[in-house]
């Protein structure tokens, strides 16, 4: 604070009435102001007694926020709440006039447009990571994650999975040997290690297949009824190990994670509760999903021609389960590719058979009773 | 900050005869604030929200410096940029416990399925913390007569008595909410100090449950027929404005208020309105949208779908964006706006000249509760 002894009658200067608080308390003083060489505020009781004056030199006098019709000011070398309120226009005008920096520290147009800027920044920057940065990090790290925490993911999904389905596991011996062959002779083509996965078939009228983190691949046994041909089985079994090949999970996890963790940042919701997040999270969800249901495809059809099978039967089930799937809502939303885009890809794909079959009839049929012989 | 206890100095002096109480007043003007939240919504669209700190900064500077008590205005010292770095912050403490809850969560999995559904509730204590840290926040930057407001006590004791009361609330079924919010209120303002002047909250959970338990009972009808719960929520809002006022003390200085029940019909009404206004405006826009898609040939079928959906969503989005934004402006009008203005018309002071000389004290608090409160979408006064 600059306070400097007052020399009073040494200059003769207009004086106004103004309201002072000193940040120190909250009384309120009437004080006199002169505009000198710089703003003094002088308490007449003090200045009578010869009390002291606080100078406020001008160019560090700044505006406070004020109702209409009072100017507020503060200095940036007193106390950071000393508060000098002018309620008369005219003076408040004459100080305005004397301060050439009152408002150097307010939110101007060039501040806002700052702001405008830098958030564009950050956004782009934020879009470029989801789009390119965490594809390529869930990449490079899915095959990175140590096996044993791959596994107790997978166990606790498995635990997840088995409430679900009330954990009937089908295990009829002719059908479970049949079912082993199967799924030996695929995984000896796709080359994927003895010990690297787990299989089993599970009770219940949902046709479906999916692989679990840590190499579980389960069948529900609805597929198993749906199916008409060892090939068509097979087919859908040699996607689920494309998903263990490219260690999808893991990577869908770490890819999910990361985005959802960005898109919050942008739209500042780290929980992504709200309607915007959980919409935007879907879309990108989504394409990374159908891309990744596209290569395990790939992998099912380079499986298939190497055991002499045509993966066109696949397909053929799947379209038997899902019927057309285009048309019918927001297909921008869809984890899989279109189920007649997939059945005219395996389509273009279908060779002659030039090899054995994956099964004889006899094991077929031991494979379709495997959860037992009735319908559940 | 214990050392900063208010106690009475000297011998107290021969009591005057009792002061007419003072009002508040509010020198706003609508229309300014009106400009101020548009313009603040095109520049949330833009900034892709990130303007929301600048926004609210400039609400509640608007509020308060137009908001004089006893002729004095107050002053809200607060800055966006603070908001900003205090939400970096938050999010950098907020990531590693999010992993930690992922880890623990699979842990919980493997034991049971669906065992690790509890451990969200971890998450409403973190809110509730953050709640009292954001207005911890909010009051170190609440400045009048050139004295700011302050606060001491632990956030982690207040989220440990709302888990306690909320678990009471729950299993009561809501009947116990006014006692929890009186003794949350009362922890609060315990904590509450304006200079050397401590605060304390004089409101009854039985008051309260007095004023308002016929609507605990008409709640269940709200729900049946819809038209009644915006009545009943403002008669609800109301009652408890006024019993939260009333009780408010700081120092020798008391507040009381005239709010009548009735006194946000008004404005919920109005919100339902705009709301209803604006989503039939998003129904005919989105109809016009998907049929100008379609008249062009792009309909949403056959093989490639997928990427020949994407003009009409991004069309959508567009227009929710707006209806969003929108809504937002509607909101911050009628429950910000107005219902501050409802409040303080009402609103009395008594006692004032006992912060007449006020000694300053109370060190600036971070913003990072109000990160923690923007990370975890979690509000409260």
């Amino acid at each position: 604070m600059n306070d400097v002894t007052a020399d009073p009658g040494a200059e003769t200067k207009p004086e106004r009435q103004a309201i002072f608080f000193d940040g120190l308390s909250s009384r309120r003083r009437q004080v006199m102001l002169s505009l000198g060489d710089a703003l003094e505020i002088a308490e007449p009781s003090d200045a009578q007694a010869g009390g002291a004056v606080t100078r406020w030199a001008f160019d560090e006098i700044r505006r406070a926020d004020s109702p209409a019709g009072i100017l507020r000011l503060t200095s940036t070398s007193a106390p950071p709440l000393a508060r000098l309120e002018i309620r008369d226009a005219a003076c408040a005008a004459d100080i305005i006039a004397h301060c050439p920096r009152l408002d150097e520290h307010q939110t101007n147009g060039r501040a806002v447009a700052k702001i405008v800027g830098w958030s564009l920044a950050a956004a782009v920057s934020i879009v470029c990571v989801v789009l390119f940065g965490v594809p390529l990090a869930a990449d490079r790290l899915a095959p990175l994650v140590p096996k044993p925490i791959e596994r107790r993911i997978g166990d606790a999904s498995e635990v997840q999975v088995k409430t679900f389905f009330r954990g009937a596991a089908c295990s009829d011996p002719a059908g479970q040997a049949a079912f082993s062959k199967l799924v030996n002779r695929l995984r000896d083509a796709a080359g994927l290690d003895d010990d690297s996965m787990t299989s089993g078939v599970l009770r219940t009228s949902v046709p479906n297949a999916f692989a679990l983190p840590g190499g579980k691949v389960y069948v529900l046994s609805g597929l198993i009824d749906k199916a008409e041909s060892p090939d068509e089985l097979a087919g859908i079994l040699a996607h689920e190990l494309g998903h263990l090949k490219h260690h999808d999970n893991m990577r869908g996890l770490i890819y999910n994670g990361g985005t959802s963790f960005l898109i919050g940042l942008l739209f500042g919701d780290v929980t992504g509760s709200s309607a915007v997040i959980f919409a935007s999270r879907s879309v990108v969800e989504a394409s990374y999903s159908r891309e990744a249901e596209t290569n395990a495809d790939t992998f099912a059809i380079e499986i298939m021609h190497k055991l002499g099978r045509s993966p066109k039967p696949a397909a053929e089930l799947m379209f038997r389960i899902t019927g057309k799937e285009g048309g019918s809502g927001f297909t921008i939303l869809a984890s899989h590719p279109l189920t007649e885009d997939r059945l005219a890809r395996m389509t273009r794909e279908d060779h002659p058979a030039s090899g054995p079959p994956l099964l004889t009839d006899k094991e077929w049929q031991a494979l379709k009773g495997i959860c037992g012989s009735g319908k559940i | 900050m214990n050392d900063m206890q208010w106690a009475p100095i000297g011998p107290s002096e021969p009591v005057p005869p009792p002061l007419p109480p003072s009002r508040v007043d509010f020198t706003g003007n609508r229309s300014e604030f009106r400009k101020m939240v548009t313009k603040g919504a095109m520049l949330e669209l833009v900034t892709f929200g990130f303007y929301r700190f600048w926004l609210v900064t400039d609400i509640r500077r608007h509020l308060w410096s137009n908001t004089s008590i006893d002729g004095d205005a107050a002053e809200y010292t607060g800055r966006g940029k603070e908001l900003l770095v205090g939400f970096l912050f938050a999010l950098a403490i907020l990531v590693p416990i999010y992993l930690a809850y992922f880890l623990v969560g699979i842990e919980f999995e493997r034991w049971q399925g669906f065992a690790s559904t509890p451990l969200f509730i971890s998450f409403y204590a973190f809110g509730q913390f953050a709640i009292f840290r954001a207005r911890r926040y909010r009051l170190t930057r609440t400045v009048w007569r050139g004295v700011r407001f302050w606060m001491d006590g632990s956030g982690w004791a207040y989220s440990f008595r709302a888990m306690l009361w909320g678990a009471l609330v729950f299993l009561t079924l809501g009947l116990a909410l006014p006692w929890r919010e009186a003794s949350l209120e009362r922890y609060k303002m315990r904590h509450t100090h304006f200079g050397d002047l401590q605060g304390s909250f004089e409101g009854r959970g039985w008051e309260f449950f007095k004023s308002a338990w016929w609507l605990w009972l008409l709640s269940p009808i709200a729900i049946v027929i819809f038209p009644l719960a915006p009545f009943l929520y403002a008669e609800f809002k109301a009652r408890e404005w006024r019993w939260w006022l009333d009780g408010i003390r700081i120092g020798g200085v008391g507040l009381s208020s005239d709010l009548p029940h009735d006194a946000f019909y008004g404005l919920y009404w109005k919100v339902v309105g705009w709301w209803c206004l604006l989503s039939v405006l998003f129904g005919l826009y989105a109809a016009g949208a998907g049929g100008l898609v379609a008249a062009a040939g792009g309909a949403p079928v056959g093989p490639d779908a997928i990427a020949r959906s994407i003009p009409l969503l991004t069309m959508l989005v567009i227009g929710y964006l707006a209806l969003a934004l929108a809504l937002n402006v509607v909101m911050r009008m009628y429950l910000q706006h107005d219902m501050w203005l409802k409040a303080l018309e009402t609103l009395q002071v008594h006692d004032i000249g006992a912060a007449a000389d006020v000694r300053a004290g109370g060190e600036l608090a971070s913003a990072l509760g109000e990160g923690f409160a923007d990370g975890l979408d979690v509000a409260g006064f």
